[in-house]
């Protein structure tokens, strides 16, 4: 069966820096794929590559079956792509309801200009139960920009989710949050996967939670893929080891 | 402690309240969903009707001003309180709208008016152009450059505009029934302006809202959460500038005649003034500046009309500058507007006697 996403030698140049070097990796469907690097590996740019963010100068990207070259990042998204950011990028003026109705607005979209009740109501409908699932209805009030930090992460999350995308690009999603919302958030994303068939791919630095929740990793480091493939693998590959250390020291 | 304890009685809560409140997202969707609510608005309907009946002639012309520049500050708010565009340009909208309508006068009126809505949207659309490249101050000098040259054209197009005479019509008549005052081309302007709000409140409950508050709090995120910029940039300049269109429309079969004195970069600012006075992104926001912006001049007038007439020119002088100036004071003290302060009242009313 063909990988959900399959990524083909991407390098990607930002004058003089090389921020990905020719990156392939494959993700298979339903899978909980982690990337993980030392501070300015190339992560980031590499889900921004995928997400249509940044053009590579070379290598392709496939996903679900369609070559997602040149296709901009709304366009991804509407394939079945969703993403949330490493600086949370909510919005901070719509409410927390008003922000995951925005991603249900991708599965009961209709024209914007002419409303219909029937489907406004069940995107709502829909929005509130994913709020309820990442217990977020008692702040569907709020405007999100007013919520804890916590809270806001959550939101992203859930917005994402309502779009119920095929795969879903996570950068650094527990970054910042308490062990017990760590805990929680790694829940939800697991019941999500588990209800809605979700693929996960998430870019995170607690290797113990990458460790433990992961079935596949990518280690990079200076845009270079040192590691590919289970997690406990990485653990002894002297080329991980000597990278982590290196950041460590 | 505490907050753990809170946390759980909340997420409890929610659950069961979610549950109950699934059942009536409908009735929570809806406008009015209350009696209370229902009967509010029916009330509104009716003292909005009841108006000619119960107001002598000029605080009715008043009223009339007011209610049409309220379709056209609506029409700027979906824009600058929605996606969060800057436009000073709506001036020249109205100004389409109205000569596009003095050409099908008459009997014809509310046909003109429906063109002058849809010539300006046409306009909108090629102004929104630039918004898909430029922002912020770049942006509001662009629309400033449409402004300018739109007079321009006022000015210059004798054949369509009337030069600097500018264009007479003649009543609006509806079945027979010359609109030849306000009292009466009120209920025209109601006809217009009471969908209009409607709609518009609705697009900003529904998909168009949530599309144009993303590309407003930040459009690359927006991007990437499925919304369509350009065509969510390019419907609020076209609906902005319907908007404005239609009011440009009335305006001139209110006037009864359309000259392009009518619509100077003066009155694009008051727009903009309307919008952040009242409270950018709601449509109640757009109705209270309308109110406040339109009533100032009124009671000014009648200051000055106490002291004298020679403090006339002085006063019409420093308006922009006020407007100005209350623009400033209102994005630094209460960026919500009106609409903001009125929330904070009534919370603090509600709270009273305790501060929390
Ligand atoms: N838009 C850009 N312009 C120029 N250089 C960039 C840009 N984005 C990223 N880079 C560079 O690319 C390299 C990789 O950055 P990236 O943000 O992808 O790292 P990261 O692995 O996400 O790091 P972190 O763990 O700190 O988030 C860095 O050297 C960075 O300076
Ligand atoms: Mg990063």
């Amino acid at each position: 069966m063909e990988p959900l996403l399959s990524v083909e030698h991407v390098t990607l140049r930002f004058s003089g820096v090389l921020a990905l070097a020719d990156v392939s990796f494959q993700v298979p469907t339903g899978a909980f794929y982690a990337i993980i690097g030392p501070n300015g590996a190339g992560k980031t740019s590499l889900l921004n590559v995928l997400s249509g963010l940044y053009r590579p100068q070379q290598g392709h990207v496939r996903f679900d079956g369609r070559d997602l070259d040149g296709r901009s990042p709304q366009a991804r998204t509407r394939l079945g792509l969703g993403r949330t950011f490493q600086n949370l990028e909510i919005f901070r003026g719509m409410t927390a309801l008003e922000n995951v109705k925005l991603g249900a607005d991708l599965r009961f979209g209709y024209p914007a200009l002419l409303p219909r009740a029937r489907r406004e109501q069940a995107a709502r409908a829909w929005a509130e139960e994913v709020m309820d699932y990442l217990h977020l209805a008692p702040y569907r009030n709020v405007p999100a920009g007013r919520l804890p930090y916590g809270l806001q992460k959550r939101v992203e999350v859930a917005r994402a989710l309502a779009g119920r995308p095929k795969l879903l690009l996570l950068d650094e999603p527990m970054a910042g949050l308490a062990l017990e919302e760590k805990q929680d958030l790694a829940r939800y994303l697991l019941d999500a996967r588990r209800e809605w068939g979700v693929t996960l791919v998430w870019v995170e630095h607690d290797l113990r939670a990458v460790m433990e929740l992961s079935d596949g990793v990518l280690v990079l480091s200076y845009g270079e893929v040192l590691y590919e493939g289970e997690p406990a693998g990485a653990r002894e590959n002297p080329r991980v080891v000597e990278a982590y250390l290196g950041a460590e020291a | 402690m505490f907050f753990e304890l809170a946390k759980t009685l909340t997420d409890a809560y929610s659950r069961r309240f979610a549950r109950a409140v699934r059942e009536t997202y409908a009735a929570d969707e809806a406008y009015a969903s209350t009696p209370l609510g229902r009967a509010g608005l029916a009330f509104l309907l009716l003292a909005l009707l009841a108006v000619p009946l119960l107001l002598p002639g000029y605080p009715v012309y008043v009223l009339t001003l007011v209610a049409i520049a309220a379709v056209g500050a609506l029409g700027l708010n979906l824009l600058v309180g929605g996606a969060g565009q800057i436009s000073l340009g709506q001036a020249a909208f109205l100004g389409v709208g109205a000569y596009a309508a003095s050409h099908l006068a008459g009997p014809l009126a509310p046909l003109g008016i429906l063109l002058g809505g849809a010539v300006a949207a046409a306009i909108g659309v090629v102004l929104g152009l630039p918004s898909l490249r430029i922002k912020g101050v770049y942006l509001a000098i662009a629309t400033m450059a449409f402004q300018f040259l739109a007079l321009w054209v006022f000015n210059n197009w004798e054949p369509v505009t009337g030069g600097i005479r500018g264009r007479n019509l003649p009543p609006a008549e509806v079945l027979g029934l010359e609109l030849d005052r306000a009292e009466r081309l009120w209920y025209l302007v109601l006809a217009f302006a009471v969908p209009l709000f409607f709609y518009g409140k609705r697009l900003l409950a529904t998909r168009a809202g949530r599309a144009w508050f993303a590309v407003r709090d930040n459009d690359l995120s927006a991007q990437v959460a499925g919304v369509n910029l350009t065509l969510a940039k390019l419907s609020a300049f076209a609906l902005s500038a319907f908007y404005a269109g239609i009011a440009g429309g009335l305006l001139a079969n209110l006037y009864r005649s359309v000259t392009p004195e009518y619509f100077l970069f003066g009155i694009s600012v008051q727009y903009l003034a309307m919008v952040i006075v009242g409270g950018a992104g709601t449509v109640l926001g757009a109705v209270l500046g309308a109110v406040f912006v339109m009533l100032i001049p009124e009671l000014l007038n009648a200051v000055v009309g106490a002291f004298g007439p020679e403090y006339a020119a002085a006063l019409a002088a420093w308006r922009n500058v006020a407007f100005g100036g209350l623009i400033l004071l209102f994005l630094i003290l209460e960026p919500l507007g009106l609409v903001g302060l009125w929330g904070r009242i009534r919370a603090y009313l509600r709270t009273w006697p305790l501060p929390y």
